[in-house]
């Protein structure tokens, strides 16, 4: 029997697509949604078309950090309950926002969602990813090259600006697949191309929506994208960038083809990134509070051994 | 505006009725920034509550040089249609629980020896809205009315003893999905008097520590600020009039068809 994979963002777009072809391939999926009425029209429509395997639906919306934990302790009962371990966790619930918008502990939507997100939900499922070398697959896009951090200001907070908002996000998910492959777990970023999807038109205004509409006419269809993401399962993967390749393959159906990534993902900035993200995800620096989220944290055993595990890598030592 | 404060290096003391809500922001500053944040809940419409909370506050041994009175509802829609239960609960929110927080808070100065030490900022937030005769929100933007010239005017009466008091005007803000579709509703002009919130939070608390008195955040806003000063009251009634019942007939159609 073939392990699980777990999609973020599985009722719409691409990740809909990814489980569906993961599906017809096998595989038993777990996948996470914002909204329960769309996590039960997503699942009705897949079990349709492949009644005998293995679905699960978790409903989260990952903006909040206490719904990604929680889902990834739901993540977990469920791999138990499939049997097996999982085979990739593929982080690929996204979001655009035209205007600054806050989550609940009042970080940058893009950054919250397409970054840590999928950051805090990897380095909660770890344990479970070293102990079946499950690949982390996060869904990047090709719009992080020609971008920098912008360390001074990483949530745009001074000056929003929509669209380096959403790239530096991208360039963080590359980020991310770097770090991972330098502690030793499969990993690769993904781009899946101009896709049409929904994405920028989800509680944007004005002239986003307007850009996304035009240019989505252009764009391909989520399953022809969705086969990149299966052929990276099935294949394995060496290289840390893969989307489709430039010689005809759009019309003539996705290949996954290793690309080039830009000059900022290197090992300073991953670094730099993996302690600012362990920091936003309460995972390095449980203070003060008397109650809360990082008491929680605190208490747990896992996050002990993840607060050995950065301070023996020379990172900031926690605050206590 | 807490986020603000927390980068310009302030510790904060937050409060709302919302407990989870106020150990999540309070968790995310403290991460992001490396400030204390120290929080309760509290329901500020109850002086009680909020003598208790400042005691608490002061036990602790936290002075305030800084007071944001952000809390606040909208309440849309015509006089009638809405229950005088909740008309109360708006008025309840946005005038009566920020004259009790503010009183108190003055109290408590006045008894403290610190009194002469150091100034202290108060902000009111009010709306562009209180500009204005405002029919089909005509609660909502009396409420902000009488923050508007309550607060100008305990800025004029507490300045001798080192209370500066700055009332925050702003235009629409976009700060979740509800208001989104209002803004989006109101179609050119509500585009145009929206305010950026990272924008308005940043140059609001520059200006509260320079000592402006009054904030009308964006060169539209402020010209039709000036407007209202100019233009005949019943003018101006009628045209917000016939803005809300568009907008409100967008919204319906926006509703019906999805």
């Amino acid at each position: 029997m073939k392990n699980t994979v777990i999609v973020t963002g599985a009722t719409s777009g691409i990740g809909f697509a990814v489980c569906e072809a993961l599906l017809g391939a096998g595989y038993p999926v777990i996948g996470v949604g914002r909204s329960l009425e769309h996590c039960h029209k997503a699942q009705t429509a897949m079990t349709k078309g492949h009644p005998d395997t293995k679905l699960r639906f978790i409903t989260a919306d990952l903006l909040h950090q206490r719904e990604v934990l929680r889902a990834a302790r739901e993540i977990e009962r469920a791999v138990s309950d499939f049997g097996g371990g999982i085979h990739a966790l593929i982080n690929n619930a996204g979001c655009v926002r035209s205007r600054y918008m806050t989550t609940e502990e009042g970080y940058e939507q893009q950054f919250a969602l397409n970054h840590l997100a999928g950051f805090l939900l990897t380095q909660e499922l770890l344990p479970l990813i070293k102990r079946d070398n499950a690949a982390v697959i996060n869904t990047s896009s090709t719009s992080h090259k020609m971008m920098q951090m912008n360390w001074n200001d990483l949530m745009y907070q001074k000056r929003y600006r929509p669209l380096y908002a959403y790239k530096q996000t991208k360039l963080c998910n590359m980020l991310h697949v770097y770090h991972l492959r330098a502690s030793g777990v499969r990993a690769c970023g993904i781009d899946p191309g101009l896709v049409r999807t929904e994405i920028g038109n989800k509680n944007t205004s004005g002239i986003v929506n307007a850009v996304w509409n035009i240019r989505m006419k252009q764009g391909i269809s989520p399953e022809q994208s969705a086969k990149i993401y299966l052929s990276l399962c099935e294949n394995g993967f060496p290289g840390i960038y893969y989307g489709i390749g430039k010689t005809g393959t759009n019309k003539a159906g996705a290949i996954a083809c290793e690309l080039r990534t830009n000059r900022q993902i290197n090992s300073s900035n991953a670094e730099r990134l993996y302690e600012v993200s362990m920091k936003l995800c309460g995972l390095t620096n449980p203070i003060k509070s008397k109650k809360g989220i990082e008491n929680n944290e605190c208490t747990d055993n896992r996050g002990k051994w993840w607060l050995r595990q950065s301070n023996g890598n020379g990172l900031r030592e926690a605050r206590i | 505006m807490a986020m603000d404060c927390a980068r310009r290096g302030y510790n904060l003391f937050l409060t709302d009725m919302n407990e989870d809500l106020l150990d999540a922001i309070s968790v995310g500053i403290r991460r992001k920034y490396d400030v204390d944040v120290q929080s309760m809940a509290c329901d500020l419409t109850d002086s009680k509550a909020v003598n208790d909370m400042l005691s608490k506050a002061q036990q602790r041994g936290i002075f305030f040089d800084m007071l944001l009175n952000v809390a606040g509802i909208d309440c849309e829609g015509g006089f009638t249609e809405r229950t005088a239960f909740e008309i109360k609960t708006m008025i309840g929110i946005n005038i009566e629980a920020t004259i009790n927080l503010t009183h108190e808070m003055l109290d408590r100065r006045c008894e403290s020896v610190q009194i002469e030490q150091k100034p202290i900022y108060i902000v009111f937030v009010s709306s562009l809205a209180s500009l204005y005769p405002m029919p089909l929100k005509a609660c909502y933007a009396a409420s902000k009315r009488f923050l508007y010239d309550f607060a100008y005017a305990l800025g004029r009466e507490l300045e001798p003893q080192g209370v500066y008091v700055t009332t925050l005007c702003p235009g629409g803000l976009a700060t979740n999905e509800e208001s989104i579709e209002a803004i989006a509703a109101q179609g050119f002009w509500g585009t145009l008097t929206t305010n950026a919130v990272e924008k308005i939070a940043r140059r609001t608390i520059s200006k509260v520590l320079r000592g402006k008195r009054t904030y009308i955040p964006g060169i539209i806003n402020c010209t039709l600020g000036m407007a209202s000063k100019l233009l005949p009251r019943a003018l101006i009634a009628w045209t917000i009039q016939r803005r809300w019942q568009k907008a409100r007939l967008q919204r319906a159609t926006v509703v019906l068809s999805s």
